[in-house]
Parts: C-alpha cells; structure tokens; sequence
C-alpha cells in the first residue's frame, strides 16, 4: 500500500461497493478495479475485505449474484445492485454528502 | 428490510446442503479472481507459476478470507452454537462416569422438584372446574364457640335476601345420607340435596331432561331427582328414555327429571341430586348444609363482607336473643377446599428446593474437577484466539446439555414417583382425585421444569465456566498435564461440600422430627380399642327413620341378627365413629344460670354397648343397658373432659342438666378417648342413647348422615362381613350397607396427612444424605489423586501408613464438621418453620439434634475413608519415579 492510498473509513466501503455497481453488473475483480479506478487510485480494496463485505450486503438483500463469464472466459461471480440496494445507495450518498460538508466545514472554521 | 432479509439468510444458512453449497461457492469465486488476476500478468509477461505465486502472496491466502466471510454470513451465532452443542456433547460422551454421576445427581434434584411441583399445580394452582370460580364464595359464620361454615335454613333465608352483592346463592349437603337404592341389585347412592341455583351455580352441563326448577324446590315440589352421568350409563345403561322414568330410593319412588354432563365433577362428589324443599318458615336451628354463591361482577369480597355485617347487624335486632357474638361473612370457595394442604405442599417445594440446591452444589463440584482436567485444552483454544467469552459459553452449552438432560430425566421420574407414591400412601390432600389421578402433566408443569433445569444449569455452570476460563496461558501450557488445581479452586470446592453438608444436615432434622411426630401420633393411645372391629355405613331412608322409635326398632333388631352371627362377640351402633365425633349440642345447667350461648360440648348419640365395643371404660357410674329407652328417664354419660370443665370439684354422676325442656340425669364418667383427631387432646363430650334422641333430631341425622354399624369379632373381621351386611339387609328390609372398613384402615386413614409428609421428607432426606456423602468422596478422592506425589514425599520421609490415613479423614471431616456446625445453626432458624406439622416432639428436639448429626457423620466418615485408605496404600517408590 503506497502512502497515497488511505485507508477505508468504516462504512465507506458499502457506499463504494454500491456506487461501482451503480452503472451495471460487475465480478469481485471488476469492483475491485473500478473504486481504484472511480476514487483515482486512493482506495485499494483487497480480497480480504471485499468479499466478506460483498456477502454480507448480498445477505442484507442489497446485492444480487449471478454466475457468469468474465471478458477472458473465467466463470464468475457477479453482482448488481437490488432495488433495494439503489434505494440504500441514495440514502447513503446523501449521508455522505451531508457528513463530508459538515467536515468540510468543520476542519475550515478557525 | 435488511434485518429481514438476513434472518432469511440465517436460515436458508442453518440447512447443511445449503451450507455445503455455499462453501463450494466460495472456493470457486475466489480462484476465479486469483485466476483472473494471474491472466492479466500472464497477459503482461509474468510466467504462469510466477504470477499465480505472486497473487496468492498478495491474496494473503484464501482461507483466512473464506473463514472471514463465514464470520460475516447471518446465523453464524447459531452455527457455532450447534458447534459447541455437538463438541459438547462428544465430551460428555467421551466421560460417562462424569456424566452418568451429574445426570444422575440432577435428575434426582429435578425430578423431586418436579413431582412436588405437579403435586401443587393440582392442589393450588388449577383453578376449580366451575365457571368464573374466582367469584365463588362461602358462607362462614363465627360465633362465641365455634366457627363453621354450616348453616341452617334460617340463617339460608338471610343469606338469600344479600342480593346487592351475591348471585346463585345455593345451599347443599355437605357429604350426604347416601340413598339406598332398592330392587333386585341393592346399591347405597351418594346424594345431595341441593336448592334450585346450585346447577347454575356450578355450571353443570345438561345431558338429558332439565334440572330443578323452584317449583321442584318448593316444600310440595314432589319426589324428584337428577343423575350423574356416571350412575346413567351403570345403572340405565345410558337409555335416553330414563327422564319420566321413577327411581326406588329407600321404598320410595322418585321421578327422573334429567341427566347431568359426563364432566361434572361435584364437590362433594354424588350420584344424584335431590332438591331440598326447605320449607320458608322452618324453624329449625339445625346447621347441616353448606351455602355458596358468586359475588357480582365487580363485587370485591371486601364489599360482600361489609353487606353481610349489616346483615349480621339486622340479624341480631331480629332475634335478640340469639348469640350475640354470632356474625357472618364470605371466604373464596378454593381456599377452603384446598384448606391447610397449602402449607404442607409450601414445606414440600421447600425441602426439595434444598435437594436441588445440593444436587446443584454436587455437580459444580464434578465441573470443577473436570475443569482443572482440561486447563490446557482451554489454554490452547485461548492460544489460537478463542476470547474468554466463548470459552465460558462452550463450558455453559455443556452444563445446560448436563441440566436439560437431567431435566427430562427427572420429569419421567418425578411424574411417574408422585403418582407411584400415591398409590401406596394416601396423602390426605384435596383435589388430587383417586390415587393422584388429578395430578396430571400440563404446560405449567413442562415448562415449571424446563425452567428449572435452565436455570439449575446456569446456576452450576457459571461458576466453575468463569473460574475455568480465568487461564494464564503461560503457566498452564508450560505445566505438566498432573498438576494440581489453584488454591483459590480448593477453596471453591471446600465451600461447595461444606454448603452440601450443611443443607443436607437441614433436610435430615426435618425428616427426623417429622418421623418422630408421626411415631408420637402412632404412639398415641386413641382411648379406644380399634383392633379386630368392623365399621360400615348404612342410610336410614324413608319415613319409617323420621322417629327415634323406628331406628331403634331397626337398631334392636340388627344387632340381635348380628350377635347371633358365630365369631361376632358385641356390635353396636352409632351416628359417629370414636375418633372423629362432628357434632356439637347445647345443654344448659338446672342449678346454675348460664350466660347466654352457654353450654356447648361434643356430642354423639349410640346404642348400649358402644363404649363396650370398643374398650372404653365407664369410669364412675354406669354404661346406658337396654333399658334406656324412650320411656325411661332421661340419662347421659360425660368424658372426663367434660366432668373436669363443668364440674371441676364435684362428682357430676347423679348431676342434672336441661337439653332443651327435657331434664336428664349424668349416669356416669367415660375415660376420655381422642374424639376429634389423634392430635388434639380429647374435647368435653356428652353422651345420649339413640332410643332417646328426639323425633326431630332423629329426622335431621337420618337425612343428612349415614349410620355407622359396629362389630367386633373373634379375630379376624373379613370373613364374617358377606354374614353381617345380609343380615342388615333382612332387618332393614333391603338397605345395603357401604363403606365397609376396619377400625385399623379408619385409622390409618386418619393420619394419611402426617405419613405422606414424613415419607416425602424422609426420601429427600435420603437423598440429600447420599448426594452429600457423594460431594465429600469425589472431594477427597480427587485431592488424594492429585496428592499422589506429596504422599509419596511423606512417606519416603518416614510418614507411616496410620498417618497418612489420618490425615486425609482429618481434612475431609473437618469439611463435614464445619458444614455440620453450619447445618446445625440453619436447622435451629428453620425448624420453627415446620412447628404447626409437629406432634409430640419440639422443633428443637435434643434427641434429634444428636442423631441426626451423628447419623452424617457416620456417613461422611464412610465417605473420606475410602479416599483415605487408597491414599494409605500409596507406593512411595511408584509415585515419586511417575513424575
């Protein structure tokens, strides 16, 4: 782990999960890929924490899995969002927001 | 949602196919992404081992990540507590020794508790089986010298009018005269009299035809009655067309009017039912019948109490003369139908709250042992990252594995004890039907003992878990596996057998003193000669009885028949067994005044020949010949109770008295005999012939008691009973006689209370007595094991044998001591408690507070040998090289 890549907050990784699956369906390795990608390389998901993590949201009923085959022709695991895994998205983007701006403002004020 | 969502998770994730299935799962989802990872540097330039290496380096290993995401998965609780439940009981499995003596010990505590629990479930917590029965009352009344809750038809009448605060108020018999029911298959009927509400009072079901209505009830109401469904389906045979039909009840015909439900159970139980027909004017003073009724909705007792003291005001502006102390009030109908049962049964739950408790303090003491037996599994799990907390949840799952399997154990012990018991030994106690057959096994009772062995299992198990749990992982993985247990542990265990000891001692003077009441009652001289006598029970039915000259006629006649019967040597007869005589007479002095409610003592009427019969001696004076009849003089006999109280300086032979308008004379002073009870000193009673009584009075005993027959024989009674009940038959023109009982079995009933009681207390006694001597053995047994070595020292350094001995006992008696000092204190506080259940014998007996220590000394002495001498014949030279 590098000194740019933070470590995850506690319950940031849900949010991240459920904003990588916003757009579509992906495999663990393809989550994994795209919050690397979607927060510029400041968070590194390893295996460890990804896949308890995708299971339980899977048990909480805000995932899906299917299995499927991945663009080099592996079988995997897929997950997309539910319904209510869209709805739990709103609700914790808005918390976010609301958090990270009184942080924001917090951290500002002199 | 996602609570719900992950319950259904949890248990789709409790099926093993499921689980299966998830594990395959896993494996596959996490290769694919180390696979897919590893085609990308494969895509790159890496050789293929290399990249795969790399990956799974990085991966940090797959299973650390499948173990994390079975962590996460719901129902993981769950899941490791059927891993705990299985594991536990693989260890039970594998020390049945350990096993069988812990089940065994709870088992024995459960199961006692059990058995007197569904005992008190019957008895006090059933509700009675009529509707709304926590409004039924009954009508008491207290006066200058007695209390009762009988009543006579005046006292009815005022009863009747408190209908602000009572409804259905009726009146019935308390046991009954039986009827003789006449015709080719002679049979004695219980029946009661009843008014015309008591049905609707009860709310008993209707099979066939009607119930009284108060035309039926009213003095020209005719000759009516009712039948049990019991009586229907053996008598008729169930036959639907038996209303209209007529009953022979004494010669006399009666019309069946209706058919009750098959699950009537009246208290008292009958037959038939017969309506009463009080006439509204009667005048007679009488008590013989009950009055019940149910206070109105939102109607406290309270309230009906003050309603019936301004009734009892108005009473006494109405008749000024009567008892001024006379007053009237209301008690719930179950508390005295379950009478004083209640404290017996609350000293039972408490003796067998002090077995469970030992039982309890006996298998904390096993778990300790095995505790210290498995220091290093725990240090190793405690190594491998297992927190405390679970630890002391996988010694709990066993200890609640040990209770629950004594609980189920002890259910099907102490249900099919309690009834066993029973059987054998009447208990004298209301409500639990034929042989306990009331005492049934209900959802109370399940659950009463499920709870129980919960609680009994948390109760040993947190301790020795918590102690067990306390591991210091260094010192206990670098000792070797022989090591003995910590001092703090010793000390536990000390305690637990002390408090054994102790609560063992408690349990062994209670049944002590209550064995020494029960020979002091059996020990009592009744006062009367109750060997080789018969008693039974005829019901003088029919007008014929309405006069004293036609029961003595009957009387007369009977025992000429009976006397000429080889084998017989006397027979009498009377209203009243010796030792239980339940009625009371006034009588007033010719030449004294009395104050007003003055004089009341026992009274019995009997033929000549009763005292006699039963070996009575007449003391002063003479015994009532055949010669006392209805046209000779007036003539009683007193007991020396009697003579003492109301002649104390005189001799009250040739004394007078009135009885009513009648002047009658004292012909002489019977010994006291125990006329109401073996444990109560003998009441003042009076004694008239039954030739003499009065028409009315003969009238009122023949329709509301049955007449005891006497006979004693040469010998053994049985065989002359088949001769005697015929030639009753023949004198009484067909009556049969019933309940027919030796003397011996009359009184052997009469102390049924006392004798279940002492042989409850004397099993849980036994019990706790061996559950305490089996503490102190395993104690020792196990500190001699673990003493090997230190023996071996001893020895080696010239102990002899004696010594060794000696010491072990001394340790193990001195535990045994300081719990018998303790037990001796506790018993000193508590048998106060059992005082009212004592005859004969104070609470603090000496002899008993000697014995029964001894007794457990002799028993721990037994119990710390055993150890002992296996630690005497300790070879020094095997026990030193074994380390």
């Amino acid at each position: 782990m590098t000194s740019k890549q933070a470590n995850l907050l506690q319950g940031t990784l849900d949010l991240l999960v459920l904003r990588a699956l916003g757009p579509g369906e992906l495999h663990g390795l393809g989550i994994s890929r795209r919050i690397e990608q979607i927060t510029k390389g400041t968070f590194l998901v390893k295996p460890g924490s990804l896949f308890p993590a995708l299971h339980r949201m899977e048990e909480a009923g805000w995932l899906s899995s299917f299995w499927g085959e991945s663009e080099n022709n592996r079988r995997a695991k897929f997950y997309r969002l539910t319904k209510a895994g869209k709805r739990q998205l709103e609700v914790e983007t808005e918390q976010w927001t609301t958090v990270a701006l009184a942080m924001t403002n917090a951290l500002k004020a002199t | 949602m996602a609570i719900w969502s992950r319950v259904k998770s949890a248990f789709r994730n409790l099926s093993p196919k499921r689980r299966v299935a998830i594990e395959d799962e896993l494996e596959d989802e996490l290769r694919a992404y180390v696979e897919m990872v590893a085609d990308e540097r494969i895509a790159a330039g890496m050789s293929a081992s290399e990249a795969r290496r790399t990956v799974l380096a990085e991966f940090g290993g797959i299973e650390p990540v499948k173990q994390a995401m079975r962590d996460r998965r719901a129902g993981v609780g769950f899941e490791s507590l059927w891993q705990d439940a299985r594991f536990g009981l693989r260890q039970l499995r594998r020390n049945p020794g350990f096993t069988l003596a812990a089940v065994a010990a709870l088992a024995m505590g459960i199961g006692a508790n059990t058995a007197i629990f569904s005992v008190v479930n019957a008895v006090l917590l059933k509700p009675l089986s009529y509707p709304d029965a926590d409004r039924m009352v009954l009508f008491l009344r207290a006066s200058t010298l007695l209390a009762s809750n009988l009543v006579n038809v005046r006292e009815f009448h005022i009863y009747q009018r408190q209908t602000s605060v009572f409804q259905d108020i009726a009146a019935y018999d308390i046991a009954g005269p039986g009827f003789n029911l006449t015709g080719d298959r002679p049979e004695q009927l219980h029946g009661i009299h009843v008014t015309e509400p008591y049905f609707r009072l009860y709310g008993a079901p209707v099979s066939l035809g009607r119930v009284f209505t108060p035309q039926d009830d009213s003095p020209n109401g005719g000759n009516v009655v009712i039948l049990s469904y019991g009586l229907w389906q053996r008598r008729f045979g169930g036959d639907p067309s038996v209303v209209g039909r007529s009953l022979q009840l004494g010669n006399e015909p009666h019309t069946i009017i209706g058919v009750l439900g098959k699950d009537f159970l009246s208290d008292p139980a009958a037959d038939i039912w017969l309506p009463f027909q009080f006439d509204p004017a009667s005048n007679d003073p009488n008590h013989f019948f009950r009055v019940t009724a149910r206070l109105k909705p939102g109607i406290t007792l309270t309230q009906a109490n003050a309603q019936l003291q301004l009734a009892t005001a108005q009473y006494h502006r109405d008749y000024p003369q009567a008892d001024p102390k006379q007053q009237f009030a209301v008690g719930m109908l179950r508390d005295s139908v379950i009478g004083d049962a209640r404290n017996s049964l609350l000293l039972m739950l408490g003796a067998v709250s002090l077995v469970l408790l030992i039982a309890c303090a006996n298998v904390a003491n096993l778990l300790l042992v095995r505790a210290t037996g498995r220091s290093r599994e725990f240090a190793i799990r405690a190594a491998l990252g297992a927190r405390r907390g679970r630890i002391v949840r996988q010694l709990l799952v066993e200890s609640l594995l040990l209770s629950v399997s004594g609980g189920v154990l002890g259910l099907v012990l102490g249900f099919a004890g309690v009834r066993a018991l029973l059987a054998l030994s009447p208990a004298g106690l209301p409500r639990i039907g034929q042989d306990g057959s009331a005492i049934t096994m209900d959802l109370r009772v399940l659950f009463f003992t499920l709870a129980v062995s919960l609680l009994t299992g948390i109760l040993f198990g947190l301790f020795p878990a918590l102690s067990a749990s306390r591991i210091d992982l260094n010192s206990t993985l670098k000792e070797s596996s022989r090591s003995g247990a910590g001092f703090r542990q010793g000390k536990a265990r000390s305690l637990l057998v002390i408090s054994e000891v102790s609560l063992a001692l408690v349990l062994l003077i209670c049944a002590a003193l209550l064995i020494r009441t029960f020979i002091a009652l059996r020990g009592v001289g009744p006062g009367f000669d109750a060997h080789d006598a018969l008693t039974m029970e005829m019901s003088l039915n029919g007008a014929r009885y309405q006069t004293a000259a036609g029961v003595d006629q009957l009387l007369r006649d009977g025992r000429e028949r009976i006397n000429a019967i080889p084998g017989v040597e006397a027979s009498a007869a009377g209203y009243w067994l010796p030792g239980d005589v339940g009625d009371n007479a006034f009588f007033r002095f010719v030449d004294r005044t009395t104050e007003k409610g003055c004089c009341l003592t026992k009274w019995m009427s009997m033929t000549p020949g009763y005292l006699g019969l039963f070996r009575i001696p007449v003391l002063r004076g003479r015994d009532f010949t055949e010669n006392d009849n209805a046209a000779a003089p007036g003539v009683d006999l007193v007991n020396e109770a009697f003579a003492r109280q109301f002649w104390p300086n005189q001799d009250p032979v040739g004394q007078h008295i009135l009885r009513g308008k009648r002047v009658e004379s004292i012909i002489g002073v019977v010994a006291d005999f125990h006329n109401s009870g073996l444990a109560k000193p003998a009441d003042p009673m009076m004694m008239s012939p039954i030739a003499q009584v009065s028409d009315g009075y003969t009238a009122a005993y023949s329709n509301i008691q049955p007449l005891f027959w006497l006979v004693r024989t040469r010998g053994d009674p049985q065989p002359s009973i088949p001769a005697i009940a015929e030639q009753l038959r023949i004198a009484s023109a067909g009556f049969p006689v019933a309940h027919i009982r030796t003397m011996d079995q009359v009184m052997g009933l009469s102390t049924a209370r006392q004798s279940f009681n002492m042989l409850l207390l004397t099993i849980f006694g036994a019990v706790a007595l061996l559950l305490a001597a089996i503490g102190i053995y395993g104690l020792m047994a196990y500190s001699v094991a673990q003493r090997t070595q230190e023996i071996g020292i001893r020895m080696a350094l010239g102990a002899d044998r004696d010594r060794i001995r000696n010491l072990v006992v001394g340790q193990g008696m001195r535990l045994a001591f300081i719990g018998i000092v303790a037990g001796i204190a506790a018993s000193f506080a508590l048998t106060r408690l059992l005082s009212s259940f004592l005859f004969g014998v104070k609470p603090w007996d000496p002899a008993v507070f000697v014995a029964a220590p001894l007794i457990l000394t002799a028993i721990a002495l037994l119990a710390v040998w055993l150890p002992a001498a296996r630690a005497s014949k300790v070879d020094p030279m095997q026990a030193l090289r074994a380390e």
